[in-house]
């Protein structure tokens, strides 16, 4: 008796929460997004100026680029923020075809932290697949000082960190090995998860990597450029596949950008660039190309990739050139 | 000397067994300080690097962008204190009845009840979430779109993460109240409701209280079933149709940022976790004065 009231109370209850819910909440909070955590700085920013300019409040929660994905495959957000394209699987269990919107660009920092050497230690793409394979066991070994004339490294070993969690960093820091050594990329390969050859610590997420390499004197990792300067982690230059040594930077990341080759769907690794810096990725919003409120959604993108990237130097990230942010433009403009 | 000294001293047997004691009980006792020095230790790091981070604006403010100073926890606080609202109102009456029900019926559908109530204790919460995320977020998602997530689906995710620990601490604090209480209860005529209602639940609340805050400190401090329910919220909001802020989703967010002044921030709402549940159990300490049967 007892039970069957209660449970008869319960779906009443409930019914009347979602009638309700449906009806009344809906439209108060427009724009829902989740995903990428590298996006999230920029993304906060964004919605707070975009609230001040427009009255219109989007609501992104930094879950992880995968969990993004799921939710905006799942339905429950509008878009997703991912530091890497679907992949066939999940564009199979989409609810329909999807765009891809580069957002920000960034840049992958070498960050190391040994004793006396300041940022700016040039390393080549074969001394870091070699580091993080093992081969280079020392600081001072022939290999790196030679691109370091005069500079004195010590004779301690080597310790390399790097991400323990799935993660589109690690994803650009091994495409581009895989892309500059192929030991690497027969050996180890690129992804966003990789077994490392030489072993290493593990740092949880980019803060995790961070606070190794602070605590480890002669240690070598990869964070993005925030992380390294708000940590103030000492960085290197990159060899570029034209010549010279490259400092990681807005301006670098945004030259890397423009001197590649992006396809019609704007789904490729723009690392080793011809110019600019070689370690540097893309995050993208993802959306429905049929969206059930295609307007809030086309005017909230677009403000984005015009006004919106103004904003996003300050907090350590490339703009999207500006040959990208028109072709981008065409593919909101076809959002139903 | 007598018979019984001489059994007990001085023979290289009892010598053992005494040390062994000794021994045993040193490291006992050397655990038990290790235990207490790692909470302390993680309570003073907290205190000592979050407390500097407090002030009124943490109560008053919402975020503000990550990169730049300031910024409070207001939405923070507010949406865990609803989330526990909520988490309750699901939680504790099927907890508590249910503890009832597996206490008074000896059956075989009670045991397996029972059964099932520990490989529940047992869950991870994230699966809670998940559990949530299909019975609640999916549905809505389906009607409309973009706009599923809802501190509703969160209060359910934590109502089923208390149910098991209320309901297994309120079956063996009632297994304590005596039988003759019951009985002088049923041979008064009062029927058998009414002894459990009046008599048995009485006696045992202050027990009962005791777990009900056990479960409500484990939810308060979950982050996982909340990613995919609660969600989370920039703005502020108080509707339960809608996605809301919790304090661990700020705590995990700020602590995994790279600014300094959102570290502290994470901190900060460390510290103001750990004060919602000691002023709970604090005020329930003082409402419960006097009762009995902890």
């Amino acid at each position: 008796m007892i039970s069957k009231l209660l449970s008869r109370v319960a779906i009443v209850a409930a019914s009347v929460f979602i009638l309700t819910g449906h009806s009344l909440g809906l439209r108060a909070q427009t724009l829902t997004g989740s995903g990428s955590t590298f996006i999230n700085p920029a993304m906060t920013k964004w919605v707070d100026e975009y609230k001040k300019a427009t009255g219109i409040s989007v609501n992104y929660q930094s879950v992880g680029s995968g969990a993004g994905i799921n939710n905006l495959i799942d339905g429950t957000t509008d878009f997703g923020g991912s530091d890497a394209p679907m992949n066939a699987d999940e564009k199979g269990r989409a609810k329909g075809p999807v765009i891809h919107l580069p957002a920000v660009i960034g840049a992958v920092c070498i960050a190391y932290n040994v004793e006396g050497v300041q940022s700016g230690l040039a390393l080549t793409g074969e001394d870091i697949s070699d580091i993080f394979q093992g081969k280079i066991k020392y600081w001072d070994d022939p290999r790196l000082t030679k691109n370091n004339g005069g500079l004195r490294l010590p004779h301690e070993a080597i310790f390399t960190v790097h991400r323990s969690d799935g993660s589109g960093t690690t994803a650009i820091v091994t495409d581009y090995l895989s892309k500059v050594s192929p030991e690497w990329k027969s050996k180890v390969g690129a992804g966003k998860t990789v077994t490392w050859p030489e072993g290493g610590l593990g740092g949880k997420g980019n803060s995790g990597v961070a606070e190794v390499l602070k605590q480890h004197v002669n240690s070598i990792g990869y964070v993005e450029l925030a992380y390294a300067v708000e940590n103030k982690i000492t960085y290197s230059r990159i060899a570029s596949s034209s010549g010279g040594f490259i400092y990681p930077s807005v301006g670098s990341a945004n030259q890397a950008a423009k001197a590649s080759n992006i396809p019609e769907d704007m789904c490729t690794m723009i690392t080793n660039a011809s110019t600019g810096y070689p370690i540097t990725g893309m995050t993208w919003l993802i959306v429905y190309k049929t969206s059930h409120q295609p307007a809030e959604l086309k005017k909230f993108l677009k403000w984005v990739l015009t006004k919106g990237q103004h904003y996003t130097q300050d907090l350590y990230y490339a703009s999207i050139p500006e040959n990208m942010v028109t072709r981008e433009m065409k593919l909101i403009d076809a959002i139903q | 000397m007598t018979i019984a000294e001489s059994s007990f001293r001085s023979t290289g047997r009892s010598r053992f067994r005494r040390s062994l004691s000794a021994f045993m009980a040193g490291l006992s006792i050397a655990a038990a300080i290790i235990a207490c020095v790692a909470l302390l230790s993680v309570l003073v790091y907290i205190v000592i690097n979050g407390i500097g981070s407090i002030s009124l604006s943490t109560f008053t403010e919402g975020p503000v962008p990550q990169g730049q100073p300031g910024g409070g926890l207001r939405n923070g606080i507010v949406g865990t204190l609803i989330l526990m609202s909520i988490g309750s109102v699901i939680g504790l009456p099927i907890g508590i009845l249910g503890g009832v029900y597996q206490l008074e019926t000896n059956t075989t559908f009670s045991r397996t009840l029972r059964f099932f109530t520990d490989v529940l204790n047992s869950i991870p919460s994230i699966v809670m979430g998940l559990f949530a995320y299909l019975i609640v977020v999916l549905p809505v998602a389906a009607f409309s779109p973009g706009h599923a997530f809802s501190a509703f689906a969160g209060g359910v995710a934590l109502g089923f993460l208390m149910i098991p620990t209320v309901m297994r601490t309120t079956e063996e604090i009632l297994r304590l109240v005596p039988t003759t209480l019951r009985d002088a209860s049923l041979a008064l005529g009062a029927s058998r409701w009414r002894t459990t209602w009046s008599v048995v639940l009485p006696a045992a609340r202050g027990g009962i209280v005791t777990g009900v805050l056990l479960a409500l400190a484990r939810i308060a401090g979950e982050t996982a079933p909340l990613l995919f329910t609660a969600f989370g919220n920039l703005d502020f909001n108080v509707r339960l149709d809608h996605p809301i802020d919790a304090l661990p989703l700020n705590i995990f967010n700020y602590a995994t940022s790279p600014y300094e002044n959102l570290h502290h921030l994470a901190l900060a709402g460390a510290i103001i976790l750990l004060a919602i549940i000691l002023i709970l159990s604090l005020a329930a300490r003082y409402a419960l004065r006097g009762q009995t049967m902890e």
